[in-house]
């Protein structure tokens, strides 16, 4: 079906043309007829040539042919005798009308073929030219919904339906297996009104419509993107008036970018096994890192208990006392892991929320040191802050169990009865007001290239000291109020880790 | 009374080590770091060391490694859950035995016996070492390649009396199906563990033990032939 517009242009075309032939007939009519009787028959003939390649030049064949047949009717009536007359009395007259008929008929043709050979070419180098800019859009490397997006708005540019709208399967869309329902990933153009929506969405077993609607007006064209013998998904334009041209190439084109579309979708695929893959392998670090966490106070339970169980050895009051209050420490310490497990869990599942309240630096510390009662013994703790230091705006569930974790590292890493520091100055400015919270220890410390490290979540060393959740735990928490923890650099001996949280400005200097 | 070296990073593990094995009769040194431990065993001269594979400092095979280049004495290496290569790795270089936190000292307990006694047979009967071979009721016969249980004799192929051979002069020594294989079948053997499932199949046959409580299967790494078949519990009444 040409499109209305296609052929109103033809029809414009052969009017003009024949109108102009027709124009140029008079003219020349009115030039030669008063010469008539001196101009040899061959003249008229030949000058009557002219408005037919007019005619058919520009208004194609069948203008061609009407200036013809008014030519051969202008030539017979008036240039051959008897003048006003379709009667002709010579014989070599009669030659002469018939060597101009054939003339002008094979004129014609050959002219018509010309001129639809060269409109051929040059709709075949737009064709190329067009298709070559819908594909460009296809090359690139773009993400799946950039790709849709562009190549609805492409074929709106090209072809100027109403809209134009790509449907991809339901599945698809969600987890990259194949379903039933449609469901428009990309639009371009107007707004699809309510039912057009769901005609094109119907779902199974509902009729869906895809021909004329209603009433017969140019309607709809739907391609369907095939790749590998595979339906990618349905390309659909509202009220477009084709050219039969434009359909080889909107088919073409829907070629390429069901192509394109496959590919993108592939690569999403191959992101998503990826990133399975990676949350596959951390959990297989985070199940060993937790087991090891948990195994190790475990293990120093079970050879205590299983000391105080057995008879026959020789275990004085001391040593017994020893073993319990061993056992009730690693008690505490499990407690502990069993926090900072849950915590991570809150972490990992986004359900952090911060609840901020004013508190005092030495409160603080005093929830934390209760919270690690047994772990951290409160005469290894000091205690060293300004006394103008301001009030700290903070969630004091989450930074005491920041400064929890770090105190009970300091306290399980350095030699027993070695003081543990808590420093803490104001920083920031006074529209911005931090306070900067240090923990210092004089254990072994941390190596300058383990310094980043400690921080991630399930980090293992070798099995060794530092591993494990707390201080993963501590910088997530710290993280959540803005602020920020790091270890000292250039602490020599024992470890400081650092962090920084919000206070309160002006206010504090008041009180 | 036995002198033994506990080297772990994790306190309170020490701790209750320490306290328990004391109470026991035994004489325990500890080290927290592996080149405390290494130091450790060349100045306390223990009878048995046990050994945490995850230290701070150095990693724990390369500590089992370094102590074998200069002392014989039993380690046991303290691994965690699941952690099979590992445990492999420590007794192809070296280790005697492994156990697997959480642990009972009872359990410990047996272990370090049956390494210590084997340990010192090893030793003890150094001189003719060479010549006879006894672990517990067997006695193997190196010159005359003929072995007796009970002083009954028991008739062996070659190959079933290396074997038996390899594994009574490591009696008490966990020996890993490669070790077994590069020792006895030849260093161009080292993945064909099932010859020696078969091998030993055969062996406990003419040894009638077929529970084997004399060569015991431990699942998934090796074989230990031990002196006694009675079990640690038992003993220590």
């Amino acid at each position: 079906m040409p499109s209305l517009q296609a052929f109103n242009g033809t029809y414009r075309r052969a009017a003009v043309g024949t109108s102009a032939a027709l124009a140029a007939q008079g003219v020349l009519l009115a030039v030669l007829l008063p010469f008539r009787s001196h101009l040899s028959i061959a003249t008229p003939a030949l000058v009557f040539l002219v408005p037919v390649i007019i005619g058919v030049v520009v208004g194609g064949f069948w203008a061609g042919a009407v200036a013809a047949v008014v030519g051969f009717l202008f030539f017979d009536i008036f240039f051959l005798p008897p003048y006003g007359t379709l009667t002709v009395h010579a014989p070599a007259n009669w030659l002469a009308l018939l060597v101009y008929l054939i003339v002008v008929l094979v004129v014609t043709r050959v002219v018509t073929q010309l001129h639809a050979a060269r409109d051929e070419a040059r709709r075949r180098e737009q064709d190329a030219g067009r298709l070559f800019e819908l594909s460009q859009a296809l090359i690139g490397d773009i993400g799946i919904s950039e790709l849709l997006d562009h190549i609805v708005t492409t074929v709106q540019t090209a072809f100027s339906p109403r809209w134009t709208a790509l449907l991809l399967p339901a599945a698809a869309l969600a987890a990259g297996g194949a379903g039933p329902d449609l469901r428009v990933a990309a639009r371009a153009g107007q707004e699809l009104t309510a039912d057009e929506l769901t005609s094109l969405t119907a779902g199974g077993g509902q009729i869906r419509s895809l021909g004329r609607d209603r009433g017969g007006s140019p309607s709809r064209v739907a391609v369907a993107l095939v790749a590998s013998n595979r339906p990618v998904g349905l390309l659909v334009l509202q009220e477009v008036q084709f050219a039969r041209q434009d359909r080889a190439l909107l088919g073409t084109f829907a070629n390429q970018a069901a192509l394109a579309v496959e590919r993108a979708q592939l690569q999403e695929q191959v992101l998503r096994t990826r990133l399975l893959e990676e949350i596959d392998r951390w959990r297989g670090a985070m199940m060993g890192a937790v087991s090891h966490d948990l195994r190790t106070p475990l293990a120093s339970v079970k050879a205590a208990v299983s000391s105080l169980r057995q008879d026959g050895t020789a275990l004085s009051d001391v040593d017994r006392a020893d073993l319990l209050e061993l056992i009730e420490l690693q008690s505490d310490r499990l407690a502990r892991l069993v926090t900072n497990l849950l915590d991570m869990t809150r972490i990992e599942s986004g359900a952090l929320a911060v609840r901020p309240t004013l508190m005092p630096l030495d409160e603080l510390v005093d929830e934390s040191l209760a919270a690690v009662s047994g772990l951290v013994p409160r005469d290894r703790v000091h205690l060293d802050a300004a006394s103008d230091l301001p009030l700290l705006e903070i969630d004091h569930v989450l930074v005491g169990q920041v400064l929890a974790n770090l105190l009970e590292n300091a306290a399980r890493l350095s030699p027993d009865g070695s003081p543990i520091r808590i420093r803490a100055r104001s920083i920031g400015t006074p529209a911005v007001p931090f306070v900067e919270i240090s923990v210092a220890d004089e254990g072994p410390g941390i190596a300058a290239e383990e310094r980043e490290r400690v921080f991630e979540m399930f980090s293992q060393n070798g099995g060794g000291a530092r591993s494990g959740l707390g201080l993963a735990i501590a910088k997530a928490f710290v993280e959540a109020h803005g602020g920020t923890i790091w270890i000292d650099p250039a602490v020599t001996r024992g470890a400081r880790v650092v962090f920084t949280v919000p206070a309160l400005g002006n206010v504090a200097q008041h009180a | 009374m036995t002198k033994v070296l506990v080297v772990d990073d994790d306190a309170a593990l020490v701790k209750a080590l320490r306290i328990g094995l004391t109470a026991r009769g035994d004489e325990v040194a500890t080290a927290q770091s592996g080149t405390d431990g290494i130091a450790q065993v060349a100045l306390f001269r223990p009878d048995l060391v046990i050994l945490d594979l995850g230290l701070p400092d150095l990693d724990g095979l390369e500590v089992c490694r370094r102590i074998r280049e200069f002392s014989d004495v039993p380690v046991i290496v303290l691994s965690a859950y699941g952690d099979e290569r590992r445990k492999v790795e420590a007794l192809d270089g070296g280790a005697d035995d492994f156990i697997t936190k959480p642990f009972g000292m009872a359990e410990l307990e047996a272990r370090l016996r049956v390494a210590v006694r084997h340990s010192a047979a090893r030793t003890g009967n150094g001189t003719e070492a060479s010549a006879t071979l006894r672990v517990g009721d067997l006695e193997i016969d190196m010159v005359h390649h003929m072995a007796t249980r009970n002083g009954l004799a028991i008739a062996l192929t070659s190959r079933e009396f290396e074997l038996l051979a390899y594994l009574a002069r490591y009696a008490g020594k966990v020996c890993t199906h490669h070790m077994i294989l590069k020792d006895v079948w030849g260093p161009g053997y080292g993945a064909e563990s099932n010859y020696v499932r078969v091998y030993t199949h055969r062996l406990r046959k003419k040894l009638h033990d077929d529970e084997g409580r004399l060569l015991r299967t431990v699942p998934g790494i090796g074989y230990q032939l031990v002196a006694d078949a009675a079990t640690p519990q038992q003993e220590t009444q």
